[in-house]
């Protein structure tokens, strides 16, 4: 009993710190970080498409790692990381795409523009679509687990792309724009922060799969025994 | 029949398929020149058991070995034939190009002249340039029994052979497998009828509830089967 | 390995000539939305230029997955698969055969599809032909070691018609980008450092597809 309430407060401690943290950050971000002089108010979309997209590269980085992990290990405990990865990665890089846009308006004129870096954005957000497509497809617990992580995993060797695209392909996008400090500092709260948020949230997630994945289990178990206890099993040699 | 070595070995094995556990913690020794009966109900695994023991399936949990070895190893294949229930034949090629193809695949020397050894044993000679689709079933059953037998395996998995066999393909196998056993190969086969498995099985291996059941020696025990409490 | 890889690879020509499964409806379907494509390319011979890479190699992506999903599909008619994966040879061995037949079908397309493009849409794409061969064999490589994974896995799924198009493009979209770029500069007449860049990536990108491919057959065919 000690130890439910001692895990129950320790939760509620992660929620209210995270909470804070994010009020934080967008209290820096909009009152503190000062208006840009070209975009305006605009630019602080950047705070939030930055975080995003740093979480949907990351999220891939660990649906991946998880797979492969799976792939070893065959334990479904980490097709239920990389499920839960895969799904906030995907939320992630919809936001990235719908952000950038909305800062490309802004900035460029234009809602979509074919830069090397706005396109492998967008075959990021369609690999986690395609990951999440081959899960709802398959019934089969393991089989889903097997062919979804080799998805994953090849999706994985696009990140790199995604990461180099501005220095091996010429593009308007910007590398590592120059800000100021106080800029500089809002940026980063807002990445800690919604990536504190991203932890806890996959945590959760996943901890939900485990629970939906375990529920027939009992409820077989449940039918077996009930099943037993009607009528007398015949004796098993377990050895032959 | 010697003893010493099992020929295929299987320690904790289970199966689950989606949330059903099919396999459960099967354990078995057969050795060099048994003959295996597998019956059970529909439904109750064999398939699932005679797939993973020929590693065509991954179980979920436990291993298989063969002569003592694991069998990730994939050159050890050629040491086991499969049959299944269906044919698995290329419908694209001819029966006789279907042999020879297995006869490659396997490293057998003269894989045509063997191909048109086994095309003779099961009677089919005339109609090598035959495609599956314009043959019938136990035709096919019989091209894909001496497929899996092409490159003389020592061990011999068949899932349901008799299945779709006429009086004359019946006996015929019959027949075959006698000869297997009697050449120190391992066969394992399974069936729905009892009579089969007591004809010919030296040893009779019952599943249900995904595990599996000494039903003793063919020729003294009865196994547990619907037509048999009848009677 | 290899006798085994030697045999699957002569098995699946075999019947792909005798039974012209694939390769005439991909050829056909190449030249028509080659056809196609030129039709709507009226533009100034710098434009066309231009353009030429791309509508190429989508001409030759949506060509060429109909006949690398064919090589997999065609071994789910009457459980071939189980039937293949019996033989004593590994899953990579499997993989390699396949991978090799379709570099095949897209080298045989290329060749009929590439002088045609060249000539309905008067760009020049064979000078030299020592730029064209090298760049569309790298790419190929590419294109067939994704396409051959992604059409079992798909097909183990019997879903391949419907789902190898949602997986593939967008993990295609590096290397079609890729040789396009090649193409154009060819086109324009620039075989210079940025070609070579753009070849290298193909390379580069065959070789990482390649290598995984072959690690993750075995995953995609288990049961």
């Amino acid at each position: 009993m000690k130890s439910r309430m001692d895990s129950r407060t320790s939760r509620s401690g992660v929620s209210i710190a995270i909470t804070a943290g994010l009020l934080l950050a967008a209290g820096v971000a909009i009152a503190v970080a000062p208006t840009e002089e070209t975009m305006g108010v605009a630019q602080r979309i950047l705070y939030i498409h930055v975080s995003v997209a740093w979480l949907g590269l990351t999220g891939f980085l660990v649906m991946a790692g998880c797979a492969v992990a799976y792939l070893f290990r065959r334990n479904l405990g980490w097709d239920h990381w990389a499920q839960s990865a895969g799904e906030l990665g995907w939320v992630c890089c919809t936001l990235t795409l719908i952000t950038g846009s909305l800062w490309a308006r802004a900035a460029w004129g234009t809602w979509w523009t074919w830069e090397p870096r706005l396109l492998t954005a967008f075959i990021l957000w369609a690999l986690y679509s395609g990951y999440l497509l081959i899960r709802g497809l398959i019934g089969d617990s393991h089989h889903r687990a097997r062919l979804s992580a080799v998805v994953a995993i090849l999706g994985a060797l696009d990140v790199p792309l995604v990461v180099m695209a501005t220095r091996w392909f010429r593009g308007i996008h910007p590398v590592a724009p120059s800000m100021e400090p106080s800029m500089r500092i809002a940026l980063l709260l807002s990445v800690a922060a919604l990536t504190s948020l991203f932890a806890i949230l996959f945590a959760c997630r996943r901890t939900q799969i485990r629970i939906e994945h375990l529920m027939p289990q009992l409820e077989n178990q449940i039918d077996r025994s009930l099943n037993s206890t009607a009528r007398p099993s015949p004796t098993t040699m377990s050895h032959v | 029949m010697s003893i010493s070595i099992a020929s295929i070995e299987m320690r904790g094995l289970s199966k689950a398929l989606g949330d059903r556990l099919i396999l459960d913690g099967v354990d078995v020794r057969l050795h060099c020149g048994e003959c295996v009966a597998l019956t059970g109900d529909n439904g109750c695994g064999k398939t699932t058991l005679l797939r993973c023991m020929a590693a065509q399936m991954r179980p979920t949990g436990g291993e298989v070995c063969w002569f003592g070895k694991n069998v990730i190893d994939a050159a050890l294949k050629r040491r086991i034939g499969m049959v299944s229930h269906e044919s698995r034949l290329d419908p694209h090629l001819t029966i006789r190009e279907n042999l020879i193809f297995a006869g490659r695949m396997c490293s057998v020397s003269r894989p045509g002249l063997r191909a048109d050894h086994w095309l003779d044993v099961c009677g089919m000679s005339a109609r090598a340039d035959h495609r599956p689709k314009q043959l019938s079933r136990g035709m096919c059953q019989r091209i894909s029994i001496a497929r899996s037998l092409i490159h003389e395996p020592e061990i011999v998995v068949l899932d349901e052979p008799f299945s779709g066999l006429d009086a004359f393909g019946t006996k015929w196998l019959h027949n075959l497998l006698r000869e297997r056993t009697a050449g120190e190969r391992t066969v394992v086969f399974s069936t729905h009828d009892p009579l089969c498995a007591e004809s010919l099985a030296g040893r009779v291996l019952h599943l249900a509830d995904g595990r599996l059941q000494e039903a003793g020696l063919a020729a003294t025990a009865r196994y547990s089967c619907p037509a048999n409490e009848a009677a | 390995m290899t006798t085994g890889l030697w045999w699957m690879m002569s098995k699946d020509l075999l019947c792909e000539i005798s039974g012209k499964r694939s390769w005439p409806s991909m050829m056909l379907l190449g030249i028509v939305v080659a056809v196609v494509f030129a039709l709507q390319a009226q533009l100034p011979q710098e434009q066309r230029n231009q353009m030429c890479g791309v509508l190429l190699w989508v001409t030759i992506l949506f060509a060429g997955l109909l006949g690398i999903d064919r090589s997999c599909s065609s071994e789910q008619d009457d459980g071939c698969w189980e039937a293949l994966l019996a033989y004593p040879v590994s899953p990579a061995a499997v993989y390699w055969s396949k991978l090799l037949v379709n570099v095949l079908s897209l080298t045989l397309l290329e060749i009929l599809l590439i002088p045609a493009f060249g000539t309905f849409a008067g760009v020049r794409i064979l000078n030299p032909i020592a730029a064209i061969v090298p760049l569309t064999f790298a790419a190929n490589f590419g294109i067939a070691a994704l396409g051959t994974l992604l059409s079992a896995l798909t097909n183990r799924l019997g879903l391949s018609g419907q789902l190898l198009a949602v997986l593939v493009l967008p993990l295609m979209i590096p290397v079609i980008l890729a040789a396009a770029e090649g193409t154009r500069l060819i086109a324009l007449g620039r075989i210079d450092e940025e070609w070579w860049r753009w070849f290298q990536f193909l390379i580069g990108f065959a070789l990482i597809f390649v290598t995984v491919g072959s690690i993750l057959f075995e995953f995609v065919v288990e049961e």
